[in-house]
């Protein structure tokens, strides 16, 4: 097996007694993957990220990145290892300005000042946003700011990058945009969203969740083309996918 | 423009005038800190009646508002609230203090009128003088500042996260302020009865929207100290700029032709 990949078993999470978020969820996901965690509202997929990432804790079951169990001991190597873009932008960046926040997770990691830039221009450079750089945050529009959130994480040079509906709230060319950046990364990537249009544009693999549980897991095509699978569990078909009735 | 939305731009404003490229704001941040501090410790430290003493004070805001081409009267403007404050400090002291000490035509001018003024504009120059730290200097360089005098920081990663929450805040505040509004078409402000709610909405919206900033910190390798840029070390031209104003400060409050000026 790749030294890159997340292994869950048969993990459950609940905030209350007897109210399961998370139900028996098992998977693997290995270098290079992308997967596309997809479902109605409030099935437990932006859960299942944050536990990944140690936001949520208290689960049951076994959750390992890189054999890395996910512990609040062993959080700040996870975190590493890990980059999250939020849902909201807006909670994600809180710096002055671009260049400062792409900065932040560097100096952190305590990397030299020149290693910083070197991070910093990379970062900036594969999401095509140095004309940014001095920009204000307050001032960035919302395909901009999404952007600038990815190369936040990017700057941390992660092997996994997790992404919560990524495609909020983006206008048609920057979530284009946004799709096309997406497809130029070959780190692992897990993306939580309702866009199966940008699913099936980014993901070779989906994991369709209802219920807290996973229903199925496979390729990408095999079930996103199946209108029964989707339909039950609170989906529909990608626009790309369904037949347009003639105008009378 | 609503009033929220108007601080929203002008802490955006501050910003940007204190990433300018003047010669005032690329001095080094520890150096106009430190000149700031020692300029307000001499100006609280002058006595009450030194009234021409305090004036010759002005000479360093009026200096820098120059130097760092900082606007005097957007700075009155951003500061009509807190300088009203200031100069309430002293405001008894004409009833308590009725010496005369001369007499201008048929009015007599107390003892305890000319310390209200000096007070008053103490507290002025006090204020000006922070206003155009924060003008020139961004709150990552003074934050940055703080910690290179041994600031604790906890202390300095407060200061910089109350004044990033500050937008934060403003921002939740505004939303639900139009949220309201545009249901309120006809009337003015918020009714009473309303208020409770709002005011609870915001605060749960903005422990939110902080919780959720601070996952994001956390994510990033944050460990409860702030990493600033690698600022140079202070150069000459630093040096200069601390030793003339802490020289002119000191011959204002002691020097000889100067006290006899103030007498």
């Amino acid at each position: 097996m790749s030294h890159i990949h997340i292994d869950m078993e048969h993990v459950n999470f609940s905030y209350e007694k007897n109210k399961k978020i998370l139900d028996d969820i098992t998977f693997t996901a290995r270098e290079r993957d992308c997967i596309g965690l997809i479902g109605a509202n409030g099935v437990g997929k932006s859960t299942l990220l944050k536990l990944l990432v140690g936001l949520e804790s208290g689960y049951e079951g076994s959750i390992r990145v890189e054999e890395i169990p996910v512990s609040s001991e062993m959080l700040p190597k996870i975190r590493e290892k890990i980059g999250y873009v939020f849902q909201d932008s807006d909670s994600q960046l809180f710096m002055n300005n671009v260049y400062e926040d792409i900065a932040f997770a560097p100096r952190n990691y305590g990397l030299p000042e020149e290693e910083v830039v070197r991070c910093v221009e990379h970062a900036m450079q594969m999401t095509e946003i140095g004309h940014l750089r001095e920009k204000s945050i307050y001032k960035l529009s919302g395909g901009e700011k999404k952007l600038v959130s990815i190369a936040t994480i990017l700057a941390m040079t992660p092997d996994i990058i997790l992404m919560d509906e990524p495609t909020i709230a983006l206008d048609p060319r920057n979530r284009r945009n946004l799709i096309h950046i997406l497809n130029q990364f070959d780190h692992l990537k897990i993306i939580a969203s309702h866009d199966l249009d940008m699913v099936m544009d980014t993901c070779s693999r989906v994991i369709l969740m209802s219920d807290g549980k996973i229903v199925k897991d496979g390729d990408v095509m095999e079930i996103l083309k199946d209108r029964e699978l989707l339909e039950k569990n609170g989906l529909e078909l990608p626009l790309g996918l369904q037949e347009r009735k003639p105008q009378q | 423009m609503s009033k929220l939305s108007g601080a929203y731009y002008e802490i955006d404003h501050m910003n940007m005038v204190a990433t300018r490229d003047q010669w005032v704001n690329k001095i080094h941040p520890l150096v106009k800190l430190v000149v700031t501090v020692f300029y307000i410790a001499v100006v609280v430290s002058l006595s009450k009646y030194n009234l021409s003493g305090i004036l010759l004070m002005g000479a360093y805001p009026i200096v820098m508002f120059m130097l760092g081409e900082v606007s005097f009267k957007d700075s009155i403007r951003r500061l009509r609230i807190i300088l009203p404050l200031v100069c309430v400090v002293g405001i008894f002291n004409p009833f308590f203090d009725r010496q005369v000490v001369f007499n201008v035509g048929s009015i007599s001018v107390t003892s305890g009128v000319i310390s209200m003024v000096t007070l008053m504009i103490k507290g002025i120059l006090t204020v000006l003088a922070s206003y155009l730290l924060i003008a020139t200097t961004t709150i990552e360089k003074i934050c940055y500042a703080l910690r290179q005098l041994h600031i604790p920081a906890v202390l300095v990663t407060q200061i910089l996260l109350t004044y990033r929450y500050i937008s934060v805040l403003l921002k939740e505040a505004n939303t639900i302020m139009q949220a309201y509004l545009l249901r309120a078409p006809n009337q003015k402000g918020v009714q009473f009865k309303v208020w409770g709610p709002l005011v609870g909405q915001l605060l749960l919206r903005s422990i939110d929207r902080a919780n959720a900033v601070y996952e994001s910190m956390m994510l990033r390798g944050y460990r409860g100290e702030f990493h600033y840029s690698n600022m140079e070390h202070c150069s000459g031209k630093d040096y200069l700029f601390l030793v003339a104003w802490i020289v002119v400060l000191l011959a204002i409050k002691y020097l000889p032709v100067f006290m006899y000026f103030n007498s």
